[in-house]
C-alpha cells in the first residue's frame, strides 16, 4: 500500500499518498485541488507557495509533505481572518496581478499574529525585512507593507477600545 | 461622473487577494503535461532528432518536432523577410534554450523521462555571443539579412532637423558610452497554456496566460495551419506581463500543436529557469552619445552610435531599437539629433517586448549627459533641464505631435519634494557613507501605432434585463488594472453602481475585435471604445426610456441604475425588454473606436506621430553610497508624473511605484549573466532583483493635467514609470562620489573599482614570491590559451553529471522519518542514503545531481538534534534545530544572531537546520546551476568561474581548481566563538572538531560518510562583543562577502581576545589570525585594524581578473564590524 500520511489542513484532517516526496505545495494544489498557494519558483525562492504550518510561514514547494506534522493553513482558510487586510490591499494598490497575493496574505498574517513592534518606523522597518522573502514584481511592495502596518494598527484601537 | 477619477478597489479584489482567482495551473481538469527540449547549445547544426525511444515510453502521448509542423514554418512577429523564428528548430539552433521538440505525458516524471530519451544529435559551431563579436570580421553570419552589414538585422542612419546648426551654437560637449543590461522580466506567474484541441471541428481552445490574446491567436494558427478564428481563447487571470505577455512567448503554439498530436488537453508551464534562462528579456543596448549644448545649457545637438543586442531572432527587435531612438528626438528641443543604430545579432537568447521598449536604455545615455553638461556649465541639473523644455501642442523632431506636457511641473515636483536645493547645498561631510541626489526625465507615448489596426479598437457592453451591465473587450488584464478602469467607465456612462457592473476580456469568441494591452495603449484604446461604446448604448437607453416615460430622450438622465425624467423614473433593467434588438433579456451594443491623427511607422519613413497623446515624468532619487562596500542604497525617491487624469489614482500610483520599482532593480542589481550564451543566474536566489527591504518608499506624485486627446483626460502610465530610474540613480551616484557610472546595473564591484581607480589604489599580491601559487596561476594562464575550450567541449564528456543526464531520471527517494540518533545514524550507515535537514538546500538541487541518494534519512524528529539548551555557560544546539528557533533563543548571541537574520528568509530559517546550514552545497552559480562543472562533473571538466563572471561568488583568496567558497553565514560566525561541533557517527562513534576545522574545502566538510553533525556547541562569553557583516546583492542573498568580528576587551578598552572571520572571500571561512594576534593587547583605531587587514589581504589574495574588488568589501565589512561593536 502506497505511504499515507496524515495532514491537518485548515482544521480538516486529510490522509495524503506521499509516494515520491511529492511537496507540500503539490499535495494541496493537485491532489486538495487548494490552488490558492502557487509555484512561481519551485525552489523555495519567492514565496509565492507560503503556507503556514505550526503557525509558522514556509515554502510549501520545497517542503516535503511527508515531513509535515503540524496543522497547515493556507489563503484559503485564512480567508475570513484575513479580510480586513485584504480589504486594505485592495484600497491601497498592494496587488496588481495577485498572482503573489496569496503568499503575501499568508505570510502577513503571521506577522499579525505575532505582533508588530511599536513605533510606526520601527513597525515599516520590521515588515519590509520580515517580508523580504515574498517576492512581489508589479507593486514595489511599498503598498503592501504600509497595508499590513495599517491593520496592525486598526486591530489594536479595535482591541484597545 | 462620479466612478471615473475615483479610488475603487479592483473589481475581483475579493477573489484576488484571497486566491480564488484561477490562473492557467491552476485550472481544474484532467490534462497532459507538456515539456520542452531544449538547446544546450549556442548554436550548432541539428544532424538528427531519434524521438523513438521517448514514443515508446509508458505515459508518453505526444512527441513533436519541426517536422509537425509545414516545412518552413515561422513565428510572423515583426512579418516579411524580419520573420525568422521557427516553432522547434528546423536544422540549427541559434541560442541555448531554443525549443528543439516537446512531449506530453501523463505525469511530470513520465514527461522528464522521455526528454532525456530524444537523442539528438548536434554538430557545434562557433558563433558570436556579443555584438561587438557579431561585427568583427569572419564572425559567422547567424542569418541572412537584408543590410550589408554582417550580423546586422537593421540599421538605422537618420537626421533629425539641423545638426549642423546645433554644432556650431554649442560651446560644450561630453560624450561617452553607456550600456544597460539584459534584465528578465521575472514576471512571477511563469509562461503558461493549457490546450484542448477539438479533432471533430479542427480548432484548438487556449487559456493562456497573455496580455494580447489576438496576437496568440495570429501566431497559434498560422504556425498550425488553421484559420485565426480556429484558435479560440478563453479568459483566464495572467500574473503580470511587462510586455513578456504581449506577444507570443513560445510555448503557445508548443501546447496547441502537443494537444493536437495526443488528442487531450496539454499544459506547457515554463519553469522559472526556463523563465530567466529561454524567454525574452530586454534588449542590451550599448549607446555612444555625444552631447552638445550653448552657454545657457541648452542642449543643441545630440549624435549616437547605438548597438542593440539583438539575441538570435529578431522578434520585436527593430520596433524596440526605433522606439530607443526616438528618445533623442523627442524628450528636449535640440537643433538637430543624427544616429547610427544597428540591432545586431547575436546567438544568445532573443531580445523581447519590456515595459519601456528601448527607452530606458537610451535614456540613460540621455539623462547621464544632460547631467555632465549642468556640471560642466555649473548648472543646476533640475534648472538645466527646466531650461530645455519643449514646447506644448507642438512637433517634435521625431515627428510627435506633443499634445500637453508637463514635464516642467514634474521637475519642480522633484525640487520641491526632496527639498532639492537645501539639501544639495548642505555641506557633504567626509564619512564612510556618502549621500547623492539624482534627477532625470523621460517621456513615453500612449500606444504605438506599430501595426496594421493598431489604431482601432473595438468593445461592446451588454445591458441585462437585472440592469447588470457587462464590458467586453479582447485586451487582457494581466495586472494593470485595465478591466477596473474599463468597469468605472461604463458604469459612469451608464450611470450604475460599479458592483453592478462586470468585465468579461480576453475570450476570442465573445469579445470583439482588439489588439490587446502592450505599448501603453490600454487605457487609450479600450478605454476610448467602452467609454464610447457606453455613450452610444446610453443614446439607446435614453430613447427607450424616453419612449416608456413620455419624455424627450435629451432630458433623460441615467443615474443609480434608473432613467429618470420628468420626475419620474424607470430601472434600466426593465428598458431591455422594450428594444427589439435585445436577445434573452441582453441589450448589447458593440463599436469601433480609431485614433484620429497618428500615423504608422513604415520602413521607409523615420518620422512619424505613433501615438495619440505622450505621458512625461521627472524621478529624483536620493541615494546612500558606501564607500567601504561600494553598496548603493536608494534612500528616497520621488516619481513626478504627467499622466493627463488619473481614471483611478490609486491604480495609477501602482503602476508608477511598480515601474519605478522595476527600473530600480536593472539600475542597481538584475542582469542576466551568460556563460557562452547561457544564462548563469536562471534562478531567483542568483538575480538581483529588489526584494521588499531592498527599496525605498517610492512617492508618487501625479501633476495636475488634463489631456483633450485622451479618454477622460488620461494619458498611459504603465512603461513611462520605468524610463527615468536607470538615468536618476546614475546621476545621484555620480554626485555623490564624484565618479560616473555608465554601465547599469551599479553593483559593488562597479563602485569599488571605480573608487580605487579615484584613489589611485592597487593591491600588489607578489605571486612571483610564492611558489604555493605558481601552479594555480600557470593554470588559470593556460584556460583563456585553449584549456578552457579541451575541457569544455572534450572533457565534461567523461564526467558522471553528464552522462547520468542522458540516462532516465532518479526515482524519487524513500524518505525514512528517523526519531532517535541511533536510529538515524543507522540508517544513514546503508548504502545510498543521506541527510535530509529541512531540505531547502538539497531538494532544489537533487535534479542536479548525478547519483542523487535513494534513501533520504530526515533529521527533523530526532530529539537529540531538536535539543536548544545552555548547560554549564554553553548554549548546546542540536543539528536539527531551525536556523529561527535557534535566533530567539535568548541565550544565542548577537553575533550569530544577527547572521541567522540575514540568511534567505524568514520561510526558509523556519525550515533550514543548523547542521543543514553548516552543510550546504557550495557557493557557485555554475555548480549550482548546474553546470557540468569540474566539482559537479569531474576532474576532466573546467571550472566555469575562471573565465566566466566571478565578480560575487567566487575566492579571492587561495582559489584552486574550484575557484567557489562556502556559502554558510553560521559557518563564518562559529569560529569567531570558539564553537565545537559534535558529528556523530554509527555505533556511537563521536568526535568533537572547532569550528574553525570544520571546513575541507568550498562546501566541503570534514564529515564522513554516514555521519551528521549532531550538535554545536558555543561557549558562552559575556565579556564577549561581536559583530556580523555582509555584502549581498539583495536582502536574503548569500553573501558576497562577509566578516565577523568578536572581541573580549579589558577595562581600559584593550582588546585581549579577538576573532576575526571573512567569509566567501576564500574557499572556507578564513580566519585571519595573524591580524588577531596583531590586535590582540591593543586598543586599536579603526584605521589600525584596516591597515592590518589590508596587509594581510594582500599578501594571501590571489584574485580573479574580476574579483579583485572584494577584497577591498572585505576590509570594508570589518571596518563596518568595527563601527558595530
Ligand atoms: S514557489 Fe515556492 S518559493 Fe517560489
Ligand atoms: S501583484 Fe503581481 S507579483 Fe505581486
Amino acid at each position: 500500500m502506497a505511504p499515507q500520511h496524515p495532514l491537518v489542513v485548515n482544521g480538516e484532517t486529510v490522509e495524503v499518498d506521499v509516494t515520491g516526496m511529492p511537496s507540500l505545495a503539490t499535495v494541496l494544489r493537485d491532489r486538495l485541488g487548494l490552488t490558492a498557494a502557487k509555484v512561481a519558483c519551485g525552489r523555495g525562492e519567492c514565496g509565492a507557495c507560503t503556507v503556514l504550518v505550526g503557525g509558522r510561514p514556509v515554502m510549501g514547494c520545497i517542503t516535503p509533505a511527508v515531513l509535515v506534522r503540524e496543522p497547515v493553513e493556507t489563503s484559503e482558510g485564512l480567508a475570513a481572518e484575513s479580510a480586513d487586510l485584504r480589504a486594505c490591499f485592495a484600497d491601497t494598490g498592494a496587488f496588481q496581478c495577485g498572482f503573489c497575493t496569496p503568499g503575501q496574505v499568508v505570510h502577513a498574517t503571521a506577522l499579525l499574529r505575532a505582533g508588530l513592534p511599536p513605533g510606526s518606523e520601527e513597525r515599516q522597518e520590521h515588515v519590509r525585512h520580515a517580508m523580504s522573502g515574498n517576492i512581489c514584481r508589479c507593486t514595489g511592495y511599498q503598498a503592501i507593507v504600509a497595508s499590513v502596518c495599517t491593520v496592525a494598527d486598526a486591530r489594536e484601537t479595535e482591541q484597545a477600545s | 461622473m462620479s466612478w471615473v477619477g475615483s479610488r475603487v478597489r479592483p473589481i475581483d479584489w475579493d477573489d484576488r487577494s484571497a486566491g480564488r482567482t484561477l490562473f492557467t495551473a491552476d485550472l481544474p481538469g484532467e490534462r497532459l503535461v507538456g515539456r520542452i527540449l531544449r538547446s544546450p547549445h549556442a548554436y550548432a547544426e541539428v544532424v538528427a532528432i531519434d524521438t523513438t525511444r521517448a514514443r515508446a515510453m509508458p505515459g508518453v502521448h505526444a512527441v513533436i518536432t519541426a517536422a509537425d509542423f509545414a516545412p518552413g514554418a515561422r513565428y510572423v512577429h515583426r512579418g516579411g523577410p524580419l520573420s525568422d523564428r521557427p516553432p522547434l528548430a528546423d536544422g540549427v539552433v541559434r541560442h541555448v534554450g531554443q525549443e528543439v521538440a516537446a512531449v506530453a505525458a501523463e505525469t511530470p516524471e513520465q514527461a522528464a523521462a522521455a526528454l532525456r530519451a530524444i537523442r539528438v544529435r548536434y554538430r557545434p559551431r562557433r558563433a558570436p555571443l556579443t555584438p561587438g563579436q557579431a561585427r568583427s570580421p569572419g564572425a559567422r553570419r547567424l542569418h541572412v539579412r537584408t543590410t550589408d552589414e554582417a550580423n546586422v538585422s537593421m540599421r538605422l542612419d537618420t537626421t533629425w532637423g539641423d545638426p549642423d546648426a546645433g554644432h556650431r551654437a554649442a560651446v560644450v560637449a561630453v560624450s561617452g558610452s553607456f550600456s544597460y543590461p539584459s534584465v528578465s522580466h521575472a514576471v512571477m506567474e511563469p509562461n503558461t497554456t493549457l490546450a484542448s484541441w477539438d479533432a471533430a471541428r479542427g480548432r484548438v481552445e487556449l487559456w493562456t496566460s497573455t496580455q494580447a490574446p489576438w496576437f496568440i491567436a495570429k501566431e497559434v494558427s498560422q504556425l498550425l495551419g488553421i484559420a485565426h478564428d480556429d484558435v479560440v481563447i478563453r479568459e483566464v487571470a495572467a500574473g503580470g506581463g511587462f510586455g513578456s505577455k504581449s506577444k507570443a512567448s513560445e510555448h503557445e503554439a508548443l501546447a496547441a500543436a502537443l494537444s493536437r498530436a495526443a488528442g487531450a488537453p496539454v499544459l506547457v508551464a515554463l519553469s522559472r529557469e526556463e523563465e530567466l534562462g529561454a524567454n525574452k528579456p530586454r534588449h542590451r543596448f550599448e549607446t555612444t552619445l555625444r552631447t552638445e549644448a550653448d552657454a545657457d545649457g541648452v542642449l543643441r545637438a545630440l549624435d549616437a552610435d547605438i548597438a542593440v543586442d539583438n539575441g538570435s531572432y529578431n522578434h520585436m527587435g527593430t520596433s524596440v531599437m526605433r522606439v530607443g531612438v526616438i528618445t533623442l528626438g523627442s524628450m528636449y528641443r535640440p537643433d538637430g539629433v543624427h544616429f547610427t543604430a544597428r540591432l545586431v545579432d547575436t546567438a544568445t537568447q532573443p531580445g523581447g517586448q519590456f515595459r519601456g521598449y528601448g527607452t530606458p536604455q537610451v535614456s540613460l545615455a540621455m539623462e547621464s549627459q544632460v547631467d555632465e553638461i549642468a556640471a560642466r556649465l555649473g548648472i543646476d541639473p533640475i534648472d538645466l533641464r527646466l531650461r530645455n523644455l519643449a514646447p506644448e501642442h507642438a512637433e517634435t523632431l521625431c515627428g510627435y505631435r506633443v499634445g500637453t506636457n508637463r514635464l516642467g511641473d514634474c521637475l519642480v515636483a522633484v525640487r520641491d519634494g526632496l527639498d532639492w536645493d537645501a539639501a544639495r547645498s548642505a555641506p557633504r561631510g567626509d564619512g564612510p557613507v556618502r549621500r547623492g541626489w539624482g534627477v532625470a526625465a523621460g517621456s513615453h507615448g500612449s500606444g504605438a501605432f506599430a501595426y496594421d489596426q493598431a489604431d482601432r479598437s473595438d468593445a461592446a457592453l451588454d445591458l441585462f434585463d437585472d440592469g447588470r451591465v457587462r464590458v467586453r473587450h479582447g485586451g487582457s488584464d494581466a495586472g494593470t488594472g485595465q478591466n477596473t478602469i474599463l468597469a468605472q467607465i461604463a458604469a459612469d456612462e451608464l450611470g450604475v453602481d460599479l458592483a453592478d457592473v462586470e468585465v468579461l476580456s480576453t475570450d476570442t469568441e465573445r469579445t470583439p475585435f482588439e489588439l490587446g494591452a502592450w505599448s501603453s495603449r490600454g487605457t487609450h484604446m479600450t478605454g476610448s471604445s467602452v467609454g464610447q461604446a457606453g455613450r452610444e448604448l446610453a443614446g439607446r437607453v435614453r430613447e427607450l426610456a424616453a419612449e416608456k416615460l413620455g419624455a424627450d430622450a435629451a432630458e433623460v438622465v441615467l443615474r443609480g441604475g434608473r432613467a429618470h425624467a420628468q420626475g419620474r423614473d424607470v430601472e434600466l433593467g426593465d428598458l431591455v425588454g422594450l428594444a427589439a434588438e435585445a436577445r434573452d433579456g441582453v441589450l448589447s451594443h458593440e463599436t469601433s473606436y480609431r485614433v484620429e491623427g497618428t500615423e504608422m511607422l513604415t520602413p521607409d519613413k523615420d518620422r512619424a506621430n505613433l501615438s495619440p497623446s505622450y505621458a512625461f515624468a521627472a524621478h529624483g532619487a536620493v541615494v546612500d553610497v558606501d564607500r567601504r562596500t561600494g553598496e548603493v542604497r536608494v534612500v528616497d525617491y520621488l516619481a513626478a508624473h504627467d499622466v493627463g487624469t488619473a481614471i483611478n489614482p490609486t491604480a495609477v500610483e501602482g503602476q508608477i511605484v511598480g515601474g519605478a520599482a522595476m527600473g530600480l532593480g536593472a539600475a542597481l542589481g538584475e542582469d542576466l549573466v551568460r556563460e557562452a550564451g547561457r544564462v548563469v543566474n536562471s534562478t531567483y536566489l542568483h538575480y538581483a532583483m529588489p526584494r521588499s527591504a531592498d527599496l525605498p518608499r517610492v512617492r508618487a506624485h501625479v501633476v495636475d493635467n488634463h489631456e483633450a486627446a485622451g479618454p477622460y483626460g488620461a494619458k498611459s502610465v504603465g512603461e513611462m514609470s520605468i524610463v527615468p530610474p536607470g538615468g536618476a540613480v546614475a546621476n545621484a551616484v555620480a554626485d555623490a562620489l564624484g565618479v560616473r557610472l555608465r554601465e547599469l546595473p551599479i553593483t559593488p564591484d562597479k563602485v569599488l573599482t571605480a573608487l580605487a581607480e579615484q584613489e589611485g589604489r592597487r593591491r600588489r599580491h607578489g605571486i612571483w614570491r610564492r611558489p604555493s601559487r605558481w601552479w594555480i596561476a600557470a593554470i588559470r594562464a593556460l584556460y583563456p590559451l585553449g584549456l578552457h575550450h579541451v575541457l569544455d567541449r572534450w572533457g565534461t564528456r567523461l564526467g558522471p553529471a553528464r552522462r547520468a543526464r542522458s540516462r532516465p531520471p532518479a526515482a524519487a527517494p524513500a524518505v525514512l522519518v528517523a526519531t532517535g540518533l541511533d536510529d538515524a545514524l543507522t540508517a544513514l550507515a546503508r548504502p545510498g542514503a543521506a541527510a535530509l535537514g529541512g531540505g531547502t538546500d538539497l531538494l532544489p538541487d537533487r535534479p542536479r545531481q548525478a547519483r542523487p541518494a535513494p534513501v533520504l534519512v530526515a533529521t527533523s524528529a530526532v530529539t537529540e538534534m531538536r535539543r536548544l539548551e545552555t548547560r554549564d555557560g554553553v548554549l548546546r544546539v542540536g543539528g536539527a534545530v531551525t536556523l529561527a528557533e535557534l535566533a530567539e533563543h535568548p541565550d544565542t548571541p548577537d553575533v550569530l544572531v544577527t547572521a541567522l537574520r540575514s540568511i534567505a528568509s524568514p520561510q526558509i530559517r523556519n525550515t533550514a537546520t543548523v547542521a543543514g546550514n553548516l552543510v550546504q552545497a557550495k557557493r557557485c552559480w555554475f555548480f549550482r546551476n548546474g553546470f557540468d562543472c569540474y566539482k559537479r562533473n569531474g576532474a576532466t571538466s573546467p571550472c566555469y568561474a575562471v573565465l566566466g563572471d566571478h565578480r560575487f561568488q567566487h575566492a579571492a583568496v587561495d582559489g584552486h581548481r574550484c575557484q567557489a567558497v562556502t556559502p554558510s553565514d553560521v559557518g563564518t560566525v562559529l569560529p569567531a566563538l570558539d564553537a565545537v561541533l559534535v558529528l556523530a557517527g554509527a555505533a556511537g562513534v563521536r568526535r568533537e572538531v572547532d569550528a574553525a576545522d570544520f571546513y575541507s574545502g568550498p562546501g566541503e566538510t570534514v564529515l564522513r560518510d554516514g555521519e551528521l553533525v549532531a550538535e554545536v556547541r558555543i561557549p558562552l562569553v559575556a565579556a564577549r562583543r561581536g559583530a556580523f557583516t555582509k555584502l549581498g546583492l539583495y536582502t536574503g542573498d548569500f553573501a558576497t562577502a562577509s566578516a565577523a568580528l568578536t572581541v573580549v576587551a579589558d577595562t581600559d578598552g584593550r582588546w585581549c581576545d579577538v576573532r576575526l572571520v571573512l567569509g566567501a572571500v576564500a574557499p572556507t571561512p578564513w580566519r585571519l589570525r595573524a591580524v588577531e594576534a596583531a590586535l590582540t593587547g591593543t586598543r586599536p583605531t579603526v584605521a589600525d585594524v584596516r591597515r592590518l587587514v589590508d596587509a594581510e589581504l594582500d599578501r594571501h589574495a590571489h584574485p580573479l581578473p574580476r574579483n579583485g574588488w572584494k577584497l577591498d568589501a572585505a576590509a570594508g565589512l570589518v571596518e563596518q564590524a568595527y563601527d558595530a561593536l
